[in-house]
């Protein structure tokens, strides 16, 4: 559906990463505590769990398990794409910890508590030859070329 | 180390303006009506007022002192708080510990707010770009109702009960914002507009405006003004923010984990001396009817995975074991924002004093108030008639 002769940036720096291969999934941007491990998404300078100011970043991802969603009846905040009214949110567990809040890709009926996801990109709007992409995570089982 | 107890502080006065769509009415004129009620109601003249503590969400810089002139120009100390939906019920702890610490006799809780104007000013103000702002209030307690339903077969039909029950306790209500002629039934709660599913229109609290106050004080100053009538004591309060816990959201959570609830009503049972199975009235922050049910067990009025059970039952309903949201709760009364939790103390003062009108419940002793706060925070207080 989207062009991939079109460079892509993210609708915000620092959360998520755009790789130059359009078929690599996109990483979530994180920290790791160096003394207790525990992961963080977003990054954080000191631990929550153990108050060391010991943070390093750390890549998250791009796999997840849904812990719970919903699909909301009103447009994707900032899209400009009709097809992003009515659209699907999820807490997500990474496998690294921490749980997220991201939208979905995909109807309803594809989701169920449990699951496995995957994270991609999604084009919300276009600025001259760069499209603006969000993180979200569809299904794993669905190849991301069907859609 | 916190305290929770408070040591002989009572509820001297409440007033409030009726919670609604006012957009000819300022904030300075819902205040004064509200905060004009209360003192009436304690029997109190503004220059009696030891202290003050205005609870508003979105205020420009100075809107609380300049909205406290409305009642006079005494030099009172008067400071605006803010901590979301829990705003009112935060500015009502510290002015309850206040007064317990011995620091003021009189202390005036006035919240106010015009939530039509607030959501456009949040709207204005957010960035789009931040990844969080494709989870709003809806999105995210309908994610608390779709991991109910997995984990314990909730029905949509459950949810619905509870939404009917709260609008029909706002229709006895005159404060309340939503206040239907005709009995609500489950039915028309399902049948009502998909927001995000399994939550309906009718599952969620309207946006309004309103005002509403408390005047707490010494409970011995509370016989004196007004030896005609019980004593409505405060006996604990806490508010807590949230302990971290691996599956923490970090971005776009409304409200923080379950766990703060259990955590602050845990620390106001022991601190009050009261426990769930002494409370006859409960208000919660029922945003959206999801939270309502969890709430029901986060406050031990009914165990783990009970919640279900309880509402086939009707337990929360009026006349059943402890009725909860009496004055039809955020989804009926309303949710301006900083009155909101004041809206709370009103209703359950009312009560406990048997003044509650039409609402009025037969067994009214003791009632347990509970915020949330997005960010976030919980806030809870225990009332009991001495």
């Amino acid at each position: 559906m989207s062009e991939q002769t079109k460079k892509r940036r993210p609708v915000k720096t620092g959360y998520f990463t755009v790789p130059e291969n359009p078929a690599e999934a996109p990483r979530l941007l994180g920290s790791r505590c160096e003394d207790c491990g525990e992961h963080f998404f977003p990054r954080r300078a000191v631990c929550a769990k153990c108050l060391s100011e010991r943070s390093v970043e750390a890549p998250l991802g791009p796999d997840g398990t849904l812990y719970s969603f919903t699909f909301v009846h009103f447009p994707l905040f900032g899209s400009m794409k009709m097809e992003h009214v009515g659209y699907g949110v999820g807490q997500i567990d990474l496998p690294e910890g921490p749980r997220v809040q991201v939208p979905l890709a995909g109807k309803q009926e594809e989701f169920s508590v449990g699951m496995p996801l995957v994270a991609e990109l999604e084009s919300i709007r276009e600025e001259g030859d760069t499209e603006v992409v969000i993180l979200r995570f569809r299904p794993a089982v669905a190849a991301g070329g069907a859609r | 180390m916190r305290k929770t107890k408070l040591h002989d502080v009572a509820v001297l006065g409440v007033g409030m303006h009726p919670f609604g769509m006012f957009p000819d009415s300022s904030n300075a004129d819902m205040a004064r009506i509200a905060g004009l009620a209360a003192m009436k109601d304690a029997g109190v003249r503004f220059d009696e007022v030891d202290a003050s503590y205005v609870a508003q969400i979105f205020a420009p810089v100075m809107t609380g002192v300049r909205v406290m002139k409305e009642f006079g120009l005494t030099g009172l100390p008067v400071q605006r708080l803010d901590n979301a939906s829990a705003t009112g019920s935060a500015a009502f702890f510290e002015a309850c510990h206040a007064v317990s610490s011995g620091r003021y006799d009189v202390v005036m809780v006035l919240g106010f707010d015009k939530m039509t104007s607030m959501i456009q000013e949040t709207s204005m103000n957010t960035d789009p770009a931040y990844l969080e702002d494709s989870i709003l209030p809806a999105g995210f307690f309908a994610m608390w109702a779709t991991r109910r339903i997995h984990e314990r077969g909730t029905k949509p039909e459950h949810l619905a009960r509870i939404a009917a029950k709260n609008w029909n306790n706002g229709a006895l209500n005159p404060m309340s914002q939503r206040r239907p002629d005709k009995v609500i039934t489950a039915e028309k709660v399902l049948g009502s507009r998909m927001v995000a599913w399994p939550l309906t229109a009718m599952m969620s609290c309207p946006i309004g405006d309103g005002a509403a106050c408390a005047i707490v004080g010494r409970a011995d100053l509370a016989k004196k003004l007004r030896p005609d009538r019980p004593v409505v004591r405060v006996l604990a309060s806490d508010l807590q923010s949230e302990r971290y816990e691996r599956g923490h959201l970090f971005m776009g959570p409304v409200v923080g984990p379950a766990r703060m609830t259990v955590d602050t009503s845990t620390a106001v049972y022991e601190g009050s001396g009261v426990g769930p199975k002494d409370l006859d009235l409960v208000q919660v922050h029922d945003a959206f009817v999801i939270e309502e049910l969890e709430y029901y067990e986060l406050l031990g009025l009914c165990g783990r995975g009970e919640a279900e059970a309880c509402i086939e039952r009707g337990d929360f309903e009026r006349g059943g074991r402890v009725p909860v949201s009496t004055d039809g709760g955020l989804i009926a009364r309303g949710h301006p924002g900083g009155p909101t939790g004041l809206a709370q103390i009103w209703e359950t003062t009312l009560q406990l004093r048997g003044e509650a009108g039409p609402r009025q419940l037969e067994r009214a002793r003791t009632g347990l108030c509970q915020m949330m706060g997005g960010g976030s925070v919980c806030c809870i207080s225990v009332l009991q008639r001495s």
